[in-house]
């Protein structure tokens, strides 16, 4: 168990220049997730924290040891992929004894660790099965096992949940972060999805075209995102054009002007008055007021029109119109019917807006 | 709304799917389990001076061919070549089939097409070329004798030595390719995982490549083998006395002294020779082909 660090790591295949300036620290025991759309480098920067890949100029830190242009099997890592790759001709057993035997453990410390590990992931008993016998959570829970009885100093995780289906997906999500607190190992996880990112990590890495486009805890992430590209990978939002009309005291807060209506809205330190920026609204964040109802404490209000209301049970998810032809999404509580046709007050408060420079 | 199935029971699926065994089967019939029938038939009837075989039955041309010295000499002679060969494809072909399948290089083709090669000449031909290549005046022996190697030439043509050789050429496609197939099947990432374990390069090709291709390495084996032990004008025209094959052999009996019970006991002999050699090979196989998949 130890801290991670990626020292500026640039990554060229031929023209083509995969990473560009990766730089992550991490501290021992923290959970970070890359998180970005296939093609990111996300997975190239796992492979070379594994050794798999080198990247052409940069360092990788393991604490205070540079593995940079170590083997992948001197890096003392655990690895656990998308296909779980598990041994096909070893049982559960032989699968876990791999890296023991490897490492010289002896037999009965061996043997010992793999019964604490595999009550780990709750498989005891499974000692003598083939992968092959084993349902895909179970593979699953094998790889984790197996990647985590040689205690490493990194655990890495290559999507490991895309073969899942849904059900066993959210419930394994919880399940891996339960145990690698647990563990207290440091933990770097590659995925696309993002709701995966944000309810296992302590810090989320986005990445797009190979660099870095923000790192943050999930709420930072998910609701001061650092640019428009961070806001429309992270679930939904709704952006309005605006300009800044002043700064509304320090902390970042302003009011900018969005078509006929005057917004109070937060936004990331020195935004100039006059400068056109988007204002980014969640869809949660957003109220249904009558049109005639003055907003609440602080708060603004955008008309807007209800053009389709479509039902999801928990929610109804309102498709809106402004009179100047933006169109909004809005997320409201589903046991209100609200009539398509209907004009109303969309209300939020400042806090809830981020602006953006356009 | 339900929907049910009326009308006749049907046959499980795999049942249904039988009549599509059927063309290879009248094949295989017609043009293989009957001429063994009748090979194996003639073999237990009486030579004859008048006929192709005479009236009665015996097994006196087994019992002569397994306690002739001669005889023996050669089904062992032809086993243990068509065993070297073997050995050799798989030696020679493994590295060449995991570099094609690890490769990405857009030159694999050509080297697909370098694998294939042998396959392209004819038979006459390419044994010919070899006559060239293994003559005591030909290119091998000019080459070590002009580097000083050697005085005097190897004798390579008319041993069983030029015979492997050729044999080991034309049968390489028959190692590469199963193993390619194979080895393309395993998955990259359980390579990577055994990295990832401690296990160095060396230790990662023992313990999960090579067991893993084991289905691959075991077709190609038997192929190699089977097709060695069978094979006629190489060893017929690059063998000589001294390389004399069983096939050759049996070709002798049939054809130079028209003594057809006899060759075709031989034939039978070798042909459970081959049965029984595969079996062996399969049952030491087996306990590693257990665990896979």
């Amino acid at each position: 168990m130890t801290s991670l660090a990626l020292d500026r790591l640039n990554k060229h295949f031929g023209t083509q220049h995969i990473l560009r300036d990766v730089s992550i620290a991490m501290a021992q025991g923290e959970f970070v997730s890359l998180l970005g759309p296939s093609g990111c480098g996300k997975t190239t920067t796992l492979r070379c924290i594994a050794g798999f890949e080198q990247p052409s100029s940069g360092r990788i830190l393991f604490g205070d040891r540079d593995v940079t242009a170590a083997l992948p099997e001197k890096r003392d890592i655990g690895m656990v992929f998308q296909s779980y790759a598990l041994f096909p001709h070893m049982t559960v057993a032989e699968n876990l004894d791999f890296g023991l035997v490897a490492r010289k453990v002896p037999p009965d410390e061996r043997r010992r660790r793999r019964e604490a590990v595999l009550g780990m992931v709750r498989l005891q008993g499974f000692e003598g099965r083939y992968p092959r016998e084993l349902s895909g959570g179970q593979q699953q829970r094998v790889a984790l096992a197996r990647a985590l009885v040689i205690e490493p100093s990194v655990l890495l995780l290559d999507e490991p949940l895309a073969n899942l289906d849904a059900t066993l997906r959210d419930e394994m999500r919880f399940f891996i972060r339960e145990l690698q607190q647990r563990v207290g190992i440091t933990a770097i996880y590659v995925t696309h999805d993002q709701a995966e990112a944000m309810v296992m990590s302590d810090r989320i890495v986005v990445m797009r075209a190979g660099a870095i486009a923000q790192v943050g805890t999930p709420r930072m992430i998910y609701e001061r995102p650092a640019s428009l590209d961070v806001a429309a990978f992270i679930g939904r939002s709704n952006t309005l054009e605006a300009r800044v009309e002043a700064v509304a005291g320090g902390g970042g807060l302003y009011v900018v002007r969005a078509g006929p209506s005057a917004l109070r809205a937060a936004g990331p330190v020195g935004l100039a008055p006059g400068s056109a920026v988007r204002l980014l609204l969640r869809p949660e964040a957003v109220r249904v007021d009558p049109p005639d109802a003055a907003p609440a404490g602080g708060g603004n209000h955008i008309l807007a029109r209800i053009a389709a209301s479509v039902y999801q049970g928990a929610a109804i998810q309102l498709v809106l119109e402004t009179p100047e032809g933006a169109r909004l999404i809005a997320d409201v509580n589903g046991r209100r019917a609200v009539a398509p046709g209907q004009t109303v007050a969309l209300g939020f408060a400042p806090a809830d807006a981020w602006l953006l420079p356009a | 709304m339900t929907e049910t199935r009326t009308g006749a029971p049907v046959a499980p699926q795999h049942l249904r799917m039988l009549w599509m065994l059927a063309p290879a089967f009248v094949l295989l019939l017609l043009f293989f389990i009957l001429p063994y029938v009748s090979i194996a038939t003639m073999s237990l009837r009486e030579a004859s001076t008048r006929a192709v075989h005479g009236e009665g039955w015996t097994v006196s041309h087994y019992t002569t061919a397994l306690t002739d010295a001669y005889i023996l000499t050669v089904i062992g002679r032809t086993v243990l070549m068509g065993g070297l060969v073997t050995l050799l494809a798989l030696l020679l072909g493994y590295p060449v089939a995991y570099h094609l399948a690890m490769s990405r290089s857009r030159w694999t083709s050509l080297l697909y097409v370098c694998v294939l090669s042998p396959l392209l000449v004819g038979l006459v031909v390419r044994t010919f070329a070899w006559m060239i290549i293994l003559s005591n005046n030909g290119v091998v022996n000019q080459t070590l004798r002009s580097l000083g190697l050697i005085d005097f030439p190897l004798q390579l043509m008319n041993t069983p030595a030029g015979v492997v050789i050729a044999l080991t050429h034309v049968f390489l496609p028959f190692v590469v390719l199963p193993l390619l197939g194979n080895l393309q099947a395993i998955n990259p990432e359980v390579s990577m995982a055994a990295r990832s374990l401690g296990a160095s390069r060396l230790r990662t090709f023992l313990k999960v490549t090579l067991p893993l291709s084991l289905p691959g390495l075991q077709a190609g084996a038997i192929l190699v083998f089977v097709l060695s032990i069978s094979a006629y004008v190489t060893p017929a025209l690059l063998g000589g006395v001294r390389g004399r094959t069983m096939s050759v052999l049996i070709v002798q009996y049939l054809v130079d002294t028209f003594r057809w019970p006899a060759g075709a006991a031989l034939a039978t002999i070798m042909a459970a020779v081959a049965l029984i050699a595969v079996t062996l090979f399969l049952l030491l196989t087996a306990r590693a082909m257990r665990r896979l998949p």
